[in-house]
């Protein structure tokens, strides 16, 4: 492990997401607009329902959860898919697969630049506004740390998701409709447009143990305090549950992908 | 493999590759259909193709479009696994230690670019150092030696995106040297540049040659290139070796063409390609001065174009 390489890819991707800032900035708005939505949306909602707290949830928790659940959908987005299915397409891969690097490494490394980026340009800034917006509704304590770490591993998780996609498109050479159908169930099922408390019991119990939930709602949950992670023992079994799907899913993404780079055939030229 | 003798870059023996393909049909219903189709057939892109390069040589792997060019290049690169056969590069079987033999080999394919591109070319320059752990030395050095051999000034601080498509090229191929690999590949470096980016292009891959030692393993559809860099080609079409022998001996091969050039009343040249054995060239001029005036004359010895025209016309005869 060259510790060198990796800052060095890391740095390369921060200095590349800075070139395009505007984006950034456009993130934010299309945010906004999202949250106006999800806002009127949920007022609705709690308004049909008659009383205050549903499933648990008052209000201001939804929309706290969702607004930072948006804020960390921004920072944890990667295009893994649609830039594989780019590269394949245009053969461009050739030159990724000729790195002295393990490919799945070499493009981890290259996004978290980005990642590290948006973190710093999008959920900081949101979680700021949310904090004064509800006048520190969210307790800052040990639950930072937990996570932060909780954070990253939703981060190496959801980036195994997608290598669990990208691959296809060696075997298709096009991921459009496969990507769309990941992202809805990535969205749905990790709790990101709806909290997974609003699902239905029998639903909630399956959802509960799938790898979705490792990227959003353990986080939020760690950060907010809830699902149990107020306790040491809720604190283990949530961090449990993530490390158990990030050994899966790294094992799995690796046997997939070092089958799917047998099919590599190589575009044009 | 036996009977090595140490200095070979490149050992390729029967090497073979094929694809399968799905037979797709014509038309809408053809579309439906081939989405249930099982139906594959086999391409051989490279067929039973044996060679050495030895380290230092500079060899054109020339080959008419589709000849199976870029798949032997990415078989020798590791990308591909050839169905059968074998091949060493660096002592190395490539598609088994990928990552290892990435380490000792440099690639440029002309028309994509690994640089970053919204970056200056130097932070490439840097991460590429970092990736392959080349000391920051050795890195010195070879910066220096690319401001001795071209105008590095003008183009290591500038955005790749701003480049134009020659800067880029010589670009990327000072960026696949960065590591001093022992082993360069070039597929088709200096597509779509004018003239004098070629010129400055060809100065830099000899240099860079002659100053490391580096093995290059070039494929062009331009003469030029080949005139001016190698000493060796191999060709090959339709997967299968033609030709693989010094560039003199190639035209001896076709020693008794001779190119006749003939400037006619409207100043125009007309040219053509003539086998001595067969026909005589002064009945030729004899017979084209019965139809028009002829102001001038000349006869040349055959081009290398010319020559490489001939063997891709008879190999697909």
């Amino acid at each position: 492990m060259n510790l060198k390489r990796l800052l060095s890819l890391t740095r390369v991707g921060i200095m590349s997401s800075l070139q395009f800032r505007l984006g950034t900035f456009v993130t934010l708005f299309a945010n906004l607009i999202y949250l106006v939505l999800v806002y009127y949306l949920w007022k609705a909602i709690y308004a049909s329902s008659g009383t205050d707290v549903v499933n648990g949830m008052t209000f201001s928790d939804t929309m706290i959860y969702l607004i930072l659940a948006t804020a960390l959908f921004n920072f944890l987005e990667n295009f893994v898919v649609w830039d594989m299915s780019r590269s394949i397409q245009s053969g461009k891969i050739a030159l990724d697969l000729l790195k002295p690097m393990r490919f799945r490494k070499y493009t981890f490394w290259s996004y978290t630049g980005n990642h590290v980026v948006q973190f710093v340009l999008t959920f900081i800034p949101t979680f700021i506004i949310v904090m004064i917006v509800t006048k520190g509704a969210i307790n800052l304590g040990l639950n930072l740390l937990w996570f932060i770490i909780a954070t990253v591993l939703a981060l190496v998780i959801n980036y195994n998701i997608e290598m669990m996609v990208a691959p296809i498109c060696l075997f298709t050479e096009s991921t459009w409709g496969i990507n769309i159908v990941k992202e809805t169930i990535v969205l749905l099922l990790s709790g990101a447009s709806i909290p997974l408390a609003f699902f239905p019991e029998k639903a909630r119990m399956i959802v509960q143990y799938l790898p979705f939930r490792a990227v959003y709602d353990i986080p939020l949950s760690m950060l907010l305090g809830k699902s149990g992670s107020d306790t040491w023992q809720g604190l283990v079994s949530l961090f449990g549950l993530q490390l158990i799907w990030l050994a899966v899913l790294t094992i799995a993404g690796n046997i997939f992908w070092n089958c799917a780079v047998k099919k590599v055939t190589v575009n044009g030229g | 493999m036996n009977g090595l003798t140490g200095n070979e870059a490149v050992v390729m023996k029967n090497v073979c590759k094929d694809f399968k393909v799905l037979n797709r049909h014509e038309g809408l219903k053809g579309s439906i259909r081939d989405l249930f189709s099982r139906d594959y057939k086999t391409v051989s892109a490279v067929k039973d193709v044996s060679m050495t390069v030895n380290r230092g040589e500079i060899i054109g792997y020339l080959g008419p479009n589709g000849a199976g060019k870029s798949t032997t290049i990415k078989m020798m690169t590791g990308v591909l696994e050839p169905t059968s056969g074998e091949i060493l590069v660096n002592g190395k079987v490539p598609y088994k230690n990928r990552t290892e033999n990435c380490e000792n080999i440099g690639v440029v394919f002309g028309q994509r670019s690994q640089l970053w591109w919204a970056l200056p070319l130097v932070e490439s320059f840097k991460l590429l150092r970092d990736i392959y752990m080349v000391p920051q030395k050795d890195y010195e050095g070879m910066i220096e030696l690319y401001r001795s051999l071209v105008d590095l000034e003008s183009i290591l601080h500038k955005p790749v995106r701003q480049m134009s498509l020659g800067q880029r090229t010589l670009s990327d191929i000072l960026a696949a040297f960065i590591h001093n690999p022992p082993v360069v590949f070039l597929d088709e470096p200096t597509i779509g540049l004018d003239v004098s980016m070629k010129a400055k292009i060809r100065e830099l891959i000899l240099g860079l040659n002659k100053e490391k030692n580096t093995t290059v393993i070039l494929t062009t559809h331009d003469m030029g290139d080949v005139d001016a860099l190698c000493r060796r080609i191999v060709i090959i079409d339709k997967g299968m070796k033609i030709y693989d022998n010094d560039i003199d001996h190639l035209k001896n091969y076709f020693g008794s063409y001779r190119t006749l050039k003939l400037k006619l009343a409207d100043d125009t040249w007309e040219e053509m390609l003539i086998d001595e054995k067969t026909t005589d060239v002064m009945d030729v001029i004899m017979a084209r001065q019965k139809e028009t005036k002829i102001k001038d004359v000349k006869i040349l010895e055959i081009s290398t174009e010319d020559v490489i025209k001939k063997i891709y016309e008879g190999s697909s005869k």
